[in-house]
């Protein structure tokens, strides 16, 4: 019964699935493009100017924040109102590894956004005063922001324990960190908007068409040499709590990193170790999870983070006291330590499938698509579902039993935001 | 040649500065006009004399470098003394021709420029974007 059920299943995504971007050389930048008939298109340009290649901390937020400013030709009312005409979006993100500067738009007007995202890179004019009125504010707010997440202060905090420089660096400008001025912002754009630097992606729109246009408004852009601070990743660990809003939301983070890229033992490991299905308004107790009897109100989410030379794996543990966050970090050490030991057979199964619908899933969106681009493009690979499926597939319970285990003798991440005064030490929840 | 909206408003300068039979027959007179105004003689700029009660001026103070925004300060202040005490400054203190440059005027015009292109925008008329041209009361907008 349910293989009949599972069977045309398979059929149909086999059937889809395809290499789903191809990388080219176009004007000595890489450019990969897929058009699965989507009624939108994108065109994003990746730039290796994420917060591990700054040399001054900060430089890469306030370089997002730079983003659609005034250029040579184009103001920026008139970069906000033409792109309003045309019926479009614009957006830059930060990573850790890549800025990526996106413009969502109609087919047909590949030309005009095309041309606005190179004029971006280009001819921006770092103007002294824009610095002043809109990027530094916006910079600001979006760091204060940050700093009253306690989530993503446990994670930027335990990027900071496990990789120290580089992938340890903070994605946001603290307003305690060095000065920063439009000149700073302006040289490090010159290091950064090169050709070995920059690489394209779109979707729904043609290859050949993505790379004669950008062949026409980048082709005059500086090669490049490497950017600055890529040293390899080293993988160091360490414990550190943070005193943010003690009434409010107690989190934890207790994980491990690893030099090199993430692994399909770990993708396994990551889905085996997390709190269940996704279905929502239902209680802790009534899931299938690994991690039992978590208290109520208290929740874990599995975090996987690949970046190309290092890959971070932890749970972030949340809930609304001490007490209840003590109990389900003691519950997510205990389930760690399980699964080193030996998975049983039917947890493992569910685990491969659930690695394998996170993958594919991760591909549906145009953000995973540029997250899988992003990590496989760059290093020459056009990667694919159905070898990522294959990897799967390769693992074994053993396997994947082995590389925890492994990952566990190295010294963990750990880090407590909250109530300091009352939040558990890493050798109190069995760490 | 500043008799119509002072030192933002009408000039004739720049045509004169063409012609340069033109500009040895003004420069006397234009030299006489400083010398009668008398500012220089306080140790002030001329674009010290601008109106700063507008708001693109405003803007455009806000956008002078540290530095100038500063030496702007001491320069008033000291003309603001002298002028109380009815006295000008030792003739070297002067303001020297080559010092007196229009250090805030061109900040002033890109302020400007910024809001008359907001107020174009705000008035746009978009008669046809298929010819790739997008026309506005004022101006004409080549699309790329």
């Amino acid at each position: 019964m349910l293989s009949a059920v599972r069977t045309p299943c398979r059929r149909a995504t086999t059937k889809s699935l395809r290499s789903f971007a191809t990388a080219v050389d176009a004007a000595g930048l890489k450019i990969a493009a897929v058009d699965n008939g989507q009624p939108c298109a994108s065109v994003t340009f990746l730039v290796k100017a994420g917060s591990r290649h700054e040399a001054k901390a900060g430089l890469a937020h306030a370089l997002k924040n730079y983003a659609f400013k005034n250029t040579a030709d184009r103001s920026a009312l008139r970069i906000a109102r033409e792109t309003e005409l045309y019926g479009g979006v614009l957006s830059s993100s930060l990573g850790r590894e890549h800025l990526a500067l996106t413009a969502e738009f109609l087919k047909g007007d590949e030309e005009f956004f095309v041309d606005v995202l190179s004029k971006i890179i280009t001819s921006t004019r770092y103007t002294p005063h824009e610095f002043h009125e809109s990027v530094l504010p916006s910079v600001q707010a979006e760091s204060t922001e940050a700093a009253h997440s306690p989530s993503l202060t446990a994670l930027d905090a335990a990027h900071a324990l496990a990789f120290r420089k580089g992938l340890g660096s903070s994605l946001f400008a603290s307003p305690a960190g060095p000065e920063l001025t439009s000149e700073d912002v302006k040289s490090f754009a010159s290091h950064v908007f090169t050709k070995s630097g920059v690489s394209v992606f779109g979707t729904g729109i043609e290859p050949s068409l993505l790379s004669k246009l950008v062949e026409k408004s980048l082709g005059g852009l500086a090669q490049g040499s490497s950017v600055g601070n890529t040293g390899a990743s080293k993988y160091f660990g360490g414990e550190s709590r943070m005193l943010i809003d003690a009434h409010g939301q107690q989190t934890l983070f207790i994980g491990y990193g690893t030099p090199g890229p993430v692994t399909p033992e770990l993708s396994v490991l990551a889905a085996h170790l997390s709190a269940g299905p996704a279905i929502p308004w239902v209680s802790n107790d009534e899931r299938v999870s690994t991690f039992h009897g978590l208290p109520k109100g208290a929740s874990v989410q599995t975090v996987l983070l690949p970046y190309s030379d290092a890959t971070l794996f932890g749970f972030l543990v949340s809930g609304p006291t001490s007490e209840s966050v003590t109990a389900a970090g003691k519950t997510v050490v205990g389930a760690l330590k399980e699964a080193t030991g030996s998975i049983k057979a039917d947890a493992y199964k569910r685990a491969v499938a659930k690695a394998k619908f996170n993958a594919a899933t991760a591909v549906d969106t145009r953000a995973g698509m540029l997250e899988a681009v992003s990590l496989g493009l760059l290093r020459g690979e056009s990667p694919n579902v159905q070898s990522v499926f294959k990897s799967i597939d390769a693992v074994s319970a053993q396997g994947a039993s082995q590389a925890l285990s492994k990952l566990a003798k190295s010294k963990p991440v750990y880090v407590a935001v909250g109530d300091v005064h009352s939040l558990p030490y890493a050798d109190e929840v069995g760490l | 040649m500043v008799l119509l909206g002072g030192p933002l408003g009408i000039s004739l300068a720049p045509y004169i500065m063409k012609n340069s039979g033109m500009h040895k027959f003004v420069k006397p007179l234009a030299n006489a006009f400083i010398n009668a105004a008398g500012y220089r003689k306080v140790g002030l700029r001329y674009d010290d004399l601008i109106s700063e009660e507008r708001d693109d001026v405003q803007r455009a103070i806000s956008r002078l470098p540290e530095r100038e925004g500063y030496d702007r300060v001491f320069r008033m202040r000291r003309a603001f003394q002298y002028d109380t005490m009815r006295r000008i400054l030792p003739k070297e203190q002067w303001t020297k021709p080559e010092e007196d440059i229009r250090y805030l005027t061109p900040y002033i015009q890109e302020a400007a420029k910024e809001d008359s292109e907001r107020a174009d925008w705000d008035n746009i008329d978009v008669k046809s974007l298929i010819f790739g041209l997008i026309f506005t009361p004022s101006r004409i907008y080549p699309m790329p």
